[in-house]
Parts: C-alpha cells; structure tokens; sequence
C-alpha cells in the first residue's frame, strides 16, 4: 500500500503539476480570482443581489451612490450594483456557450482539415482565412445585422468569429503529431481515424486548447459587451454590461457613476480571464517545467 | 425704480430703432451659414411621400405650397396663391397664382406645373405615381382620387378645383407641407430617384444629401419673396441629444431642437444661448395593432390605458414641458373634448381587466419605440423601457424592438408592429388633421376599422358650420376614448436651443418654419 502510494506520486499527473504550477504564478492566481468572484457572483445572483434587476423607480433617476444604493442608480433609477450583479450571469453566459459553440465547430474542422488533409484541408482552412480576414468585430456586426438585434444572435456572431482561431489552432498540432511513431503503432494494431483522432490527436492539443479557451471567453465577454454597446446585442431591460455603458453615455458629464461601474465590471471580467489565460499557458507548457 | 427701468427701456428703443435705420447694419443681414443640429436625418425629401418632420424640415425650404401659415401660427396667408375663390356650395375652388415664382430649374410655377402635381398625387394610374405610398393625399383628401374630383387649367396662372363634396379644412390641408409644388419636369428627369433630387420653388435650393450625416441647401437668389437672408443652411443628424447639446455648446453648431428636458435650465443660464419653446400641437401615443391577438380585445386596450402612469413619465422624462394626453387631439386644438375623463393610473383595475379578458397570467408581444428622439417624445428609448416596467407590473412582457428611422416608418405603416410608440405634429391646426390621419379605417396603422368613427369623421369633413362640426369632433373624440385603439401619453413641448447670433428664428405649431427670414448677427 505504501509503496503504491508513493509510486503514483513520482509518476504524477500532468495537469495537478500544472494546478501546482498555476497556484504559484502570481498573475494566474489573480486571474483565478477575479474569475472565482465572477463565477460566484453570477451563480449567487439573486441571493446578493439587494434589488432585482428590472426594479425601476423613474422619480429617483441618478442617485450618486448612497447606503441604500451603494453604486447608485442608472437612467431610469435602478440600482447598479444589482444590475451589475445579474450582468455576471449574461457575461459568464455569454462567455461560456458562445466558445463552447466555436470550440465545438472549430476543432471538429481543425481536425478534419488536419488529419485527412488534401482537399479537405484546402477547403476549410482558405474558408477560415477569408473569415480572419475580416475584423472579428465587423464580421459580427455584419452577422448580427442580418439575424437581427438580440442576445443570441449576438452569440451566434461571436461564436462564428472565433471558430477560425480554434480549427487553426487544432489543425497545426493535428499536422505535428499526425505522422508520429505512436499514431502509426494505433494505425497498425487497427484503430479506425475516429479513434485514432479522439484518444490520440485531440487529447495532445489539449494543453493550448484550454489556453486558447480561456482567452477566448475574455474576447467573447468583450466583443458581446461591444455589440451590446452598439445596441446589437442585449435588448432592454437584459442588465448587459456593455448595454449599460451604452445607456449611461448620454449622461456622462452628469452622472459618471452610472457609466463607471459597468465599465470597471467590464475590465475586471476581461481581466480576470486573460490573466487566467496567460498563467495557464506558463503552467501548462512542459518546457516550464524546471523553471 | 420702475422709473428707472422705464427709462432704460426707452434708452434702448431709441437706439434700436437709430441702429435700425441705419442702412449698412440693414444690409448686413445677409450672408453666413447656419448649422442646424437634429435628432435624425430625413427620409424622403418628396414632400408627398414623406410622413415624418425630419423629411419635411427640409421639403419646407425647398417647396412651396398653395397657401402657407404665418410664421408662428396656423392662420393661413397667401404662398403661391396670390388669392383664392370659393363657390357657396364649398365645392369650387379657384386659385390665382402668382407670376413671378420660378422653380429651382428656372421653370415656371404656373397652373399647368399645380395641376400636374396634384394630378400626380391622387390618381393612381399617373405614371408619375411612384416612388412611395404617397401617404400624406389619403391622409387629409380621404383616398385616391379621394374628395377632389377635377382640377382644371384655367389660364396660365389661374386653376379650378373641383370637389365631390365641400371638404370644411380644404384650405388649411392646401397648407400641409406635404402638398409642396414639385418641378414637373424633374419628376419626369428622376423617375423613383426624384426623392434624393428634390426641386421646388422655395427660398433654398437643394445641394446635398449625405445621408445620416447631414443635408446642405443653398439660398434661392431668385426666390420671389425675396432672398432669403442666410446664403447656407447645414442640417445635420445628430441622433444623441446630449452630443447635440454638448456640439451646440462647442459652437459646432448653431442652434439645435429636441433639447433634452434636464439641459433647459442650463441652457437659460447660459449667457451665450437662448430657449425658445415652441407653441404645442402634438400628442405622442402607444398604439395597439388590432391584427395581433389580444388587442382586438376592448378590455386589453383599456387595461393598457389603466397601467401606465403618465404623470410619473412627465415628471421623469419631461420636466416641466408636457402635459398628460388623454386624447388623441391636443387641447390647443378647437374640437378638444375635455369633458372626457381620463383612464386613471390604477394597475389593480388592469390586472382585473386582464383577468376579464381570459389573460390572467398576462402575454408576451413586441413593443416599437423610435431609433431617434422626437419633438413629442425627447427619449424613446427611455420611455419604451419604462412602459415595459409599467407593464411588467400588472404581469404582461414587452419585448423592446426597434429599427432605423425609415424602417421603422415602413414597419408602421405596412402595420407590421404589434404595439408602438409614435407621434403626431398637428400640420394646420384643425382637428380633422389629427383624427382623420391617425384613426379613420383607411389610415390606420394599428388597423383600428370603425365604420361609426368613419362616418362621423366624414361628415364632420363635409360640415362647414363650426358649431355643428365641433359636435361631431365631440363625438368622435368618445368613441374613440371608448373603443380605446391607443394610449395617448402626452403632449409635449418641444424647447428649442439657439447660440445668441441666430436672429428672427419664429417656431411654429406645426412646427415648419422656414429659415428665410432668418439671420445671423456678427457672423
């Protein structure tokens, strides 16, 4: 037993190293953090939400921050720390589904285009550089304008934009291992390509993957609150946080709060993500290893 | 004291009338560019297919029409028409031109160029007919052809009007922006692009359009009531009120409408602006399209009436410039029934209206709110959200939806909007403008078919004893309270912001005024 014990030990598993790793690097530690309180918040929402959402007052219009609303009130005098609060949910949503969409697409392509190669990879992979051809931002405007303005349809539009980035990614480390010594041997005891692909190729782009996930959500969050912002994305009341910044902009030199706080909501989401990101690149990168 | 302030007062009659004598001041009059700022660009600059003020406050520069209003006011004086006739019966009108008007491409205004265009506007098989739904003609003349049956050349400068039936506010509706004289023979040049190439006989000329950004007209050298004193106006779109506001303080531009409510009091501080508020004639509305279920249901419109607190709106969104509507005419109108009592704000009364109605657990529909502000409504958006809180109160969801201007316009009047916001400028001060264009079952755009309204409107129209016709606008004006086709919010005051320098700047009702007695100090 003991002796069992301490084997698998110095065998280890490669991602509680990174965990390891990841929990020492400062920057991903906050990352973890910010993501952490973002998580939380989003699912605590009407637990510590003060008001709801959508609890308008029109009389008590601009209130500065007080006691009874600690970030103020907005346009039409509900609370923003509330609004705030339920805009984690959208943002988090956001983030989460619209990636989940274009990891699914885009490493199913990458795959394709990588492990069959030929005409398969011609064709998806110029499709998917006519599409980085395009601003990310411009590409979803355009795809919103034709679905109409609404939040899932600005989900689809993000969820688009980022496929290329994805089947890019997968398709260069489909290339790197697809003649390996290991992909052979599977080939020779008779694996099929559905097989091969799954247990071998997938779970050795797994490390950039998630990197590139997680980075991903931060643009998602940001290109949403961009759309949002130029009223293509969350329609009212939704408490988007780049809807709010939109809504708040006329009222800038009077009442800045109102634009503020979402703004900072914003950054700290953004943040939050792209240092997770950033650390878990150093932690899951095997060259890091003695450093 | 009082002596004092007599004396100074006389102190500066004599110096303005000593100034005014002098003729170089006279002289400098002339000449500068105004920058006008507004909430949104113009649709259509056809006068006829243009229903919405930003189109005609353009058109208005660039046309003219039979008769006009005196600045200010919905009393009608002589435009094109020197002076007119009209038989006792009130079917034959005759109109005596003017000589010296001259369209933009020097042709002249005369009866053949009157008949032309209205023989464009109310006969549908007119090859000329296109290019829009030429809204405005049914609007006021009831269909095409509608009550004008005939209009003949006389001789050159004098032309007949044949009616089936005396119209009581003909004259008046001669007025309407809308009915401005088109060059025939640009109509025939541009064909369905005649829209973007306006050419009237106004006292400016059209230049350019760059759309959502701005329309530049030149003066009319020409123009037979003079030249106009500015040698350019610039309107320019500017959508956000606040940007508009913060670009007039900038000096960008030089004067703006639409002024956000909360800037008014900022405004008569500042030494460098002034405030005019214009005379209102408007009511804004939330309209119920009585082609989507539940709206066909009574007790739905009512229980709409009953959930909204209109005098909250004001106090949040108007400030002290509107008044609650609880009628489709404004009380500024002569007809305005004020014996009718209002929907009171009561949400306990909707939800039981609702529950009446099979809908006791609400619905969910579609709400239109305007993309631009507007002379009647200064946040739509805002507004929009706050009648859907309204409504989320007694249980029923408002999903906000909301397009660009032109849009929007096509949206309602194809009558694909299940509810929206919308509103409506009185053109010359008669009630049947307000009524018969908004309600009557051939204009509807919530498709609200009342043949009981339809009669009583008509007849009102044929009517030409006031008093008699002030007892069928009473009428009118209950059945439509009882059949309650939509949620007349408010009529408002549309305040006006203008640098010093802007001089002889007279807002109208109807509000089309036009710049050409107006001048710039100091340019």
């Amino acid at each position: 037993m003991k002796d069992n014990r301490k084997n698998k030990k110095d065998i280890s598993n490669p991602w509680l190293e990174a965990w390891d790793r990841l929990k020492k690097n400062k920057l991903g530690r906050m990352g973890l953090i910010l993501v952490g309180i973002l998580i939380t918040t989003a699912i605590l929402a009407p637990i510590i939400a003060p008001y709801s959402f959508k609890e308008q007052n029109i009389l008590k219009r601009y209130q500065p921050p007080s006691r009874q609303h600690l970030l103020g009130t907005d346009e039409l005098g509900r609370d923003i720390l509330s609004r705030i609060i339920y805009g984690a949910r959208i943002s988090l949503q956001i983030g989460l589904i619209s990636i989940s969409i274009s990891l699914l697409v885009g490493v199913t392509l990458g795959l394709i285009a990588g492990y069959y190669g030929g005409i398969w990879d011609m064709v998806i992979m110029r499709f998917m550089d006519i599409m980085l051809a395009f601003p990310a931002i411009l590409l979803a405007i355009a795809i919103v304008a034709i679905l109409g303005p609404q939040l899932q349809n600005a989900m689809i539009a993000i969820s688009i934009v980022n496929v290329p980035r994805f089947a890019r990614l997968i398709r260069s480390s489909t290339l790197s291992v697809k003649n390996s010594d290991y992909i052979n041997a599977a080939r020779g005891i008779g694996s099929n390509d559905l097989r091969i692909i799954l247990y071998h190729v997938l779970p050795n782009s797994m490390a950039p993957l998630v990197v590139q996930t997680t980075l991903s959500i931060a643009t998602a969050i940001l290109e949403a609150a961009a759309l949002s912002f130029l009223g293509l994305g969350a329609q009212p009341p939704t408490p988007e946080w780049g809807a709010m910044l939109s809504d708040a902009r006329s009222s800038l030199q009077m009442a800045p709060w109102v634009a503020a706080f979402p703004g900072l909501a914003i950054m700290f989401g953004v943040l939050g993500f792209n240092l997770l990101g950033d650390g878990l690149r150093d932690a899951l990168d095997p060259k890091m290893i003695n450093i | 004291m009082r002596n004092c302030n007599f004396k100074a007062i006389l102190l500066i009659m004599v110096l303005m009338t000593v100034l005014i004598s002098i003729p170089g001041l006279a002289q400098d009059k002339y000449g500068g560019t105004l920058v006008f700022g507004r909430g949104g660009d113009s649709v259509n600059l056809d006068p006829i297919n243009a229903t919405d003020g930003e189109s005609f406050k353009v058109t208005l520069q660039v046309y003219d029409t039979l008769v006009q209003h005196k600045p200010g006011t919905t009393e009608v004086i002589p435009a094109l028409a020197r002076k007119w006739d009209v038989s006792d019966d009130g079917k034959t009108w005759t109109f005596y031109l003017r000589e010296d008007a001259y369209f933009h491409d020097g042709n002249p205004v005369n009866a053949e160029a009157v008949k032309w265009n209205f023989d464009r506007w109310r006969l549908e098989d007119n090859p000329y007919h296109k290019g829009g739904s030429f809204a405005y003609y049914p609007y006021i003349f009831q269909g095409f052809p509608g009550v004008i049956k005939e209009v003949n050349v006389v001789d050159d400068y004098t032309v007949k009007f044949i009616l089936n039936e005396p119209q009581a506010p003909f004259l008046r509706n001669l007025a309407i922006v809308a009915f401005g004289i088109a060059s025939p023979e640009a109509v025939e040049k541009w064909g369905e692009d005649y829209f973007k190439h306006p050419v009237g006989s106004g006292p400016f000329k059209f230049v350019e359009w760059r759309k959502d950004d701005r329309i530049i007209l030149e003066a009319n050298e020409d123009y037979w009531n003079g030249r106009p004193y500015l040698d350019k106006v610039i309107l320019r779109s500017i959508p956000d009120s606040s940007a508009r506001y913060m670009e007039l303080q900038a000096g960008a531009i030089d004067m703006m409408n639409q002024v956000n409510p909360e800037n008014v009091k900022s405004i008569q501080d500042n030494e460098e602006l002034k405030l005019l508020i214009r005379p209102s004639m408007n009511v804004a509305y939330l309209a119920m399209n009585f082609a989507f279920e539940p709206f066909d249901n009574v007790k739905i419109r009512r229980a709409f009436s009953h959930a909204i607190n209109k005098q909250e709106l004001i106090d949040a969104f108007y400030v002290d410039l509107a008044e609650p509507a609880k009628l489709p005419l404004p009380p500024s109108v002569w007809a305005y029934n004020d014996k009718i009592k209002d929907y009171e704000y009561n949400p306990e009364k909707a939800k039981e209206l609702l529950a009446e109605a099979g809908y006791p657990d609400g619905f969910e529909f579609d709400l239109y709110y305007m993309p631009v502000p507007r002379p009647y409504m200064p946040k739509p958006k805002l507004i929009a959200q706050t009648l859907q809180y309204y409504l989320s109160q007694v249980g029923i969801k408002a999903n906000l939806v909301t397009y660009d201007w032109s849009t929007y316009l096509d949206k309602l009047s194809n009558k694909e909007a299940e509810t929206f916001i919308i509103g409506w400028i009185g053109d010359n001060g008669d009630p049947d403008n307000f009524l018969f264009p908004l309600l009557d079952k051939t204009n509807s755009e919530n498709n609200y078919k009342s043949e009981e309204l339809h009669k009583v409107l008509v007849a009102a129209q044929t009517e030409l004893n006031t008093e008699k016709r002030k007892e069928l606008y009473y009428k009118a004006q209950e059945i439509i309270h009882e059949d309650a086709p939509f949620v007349p919010l408010v009529h408002s005051t549309d305040p006006l912001a203008l640098k010093n320098k802007v001089m002889n700047y007279i807002p109208n009702p109807t509000i089309t005024e036009t710049f050409h007695k107006v001048w710039l100090q100091n340019k």
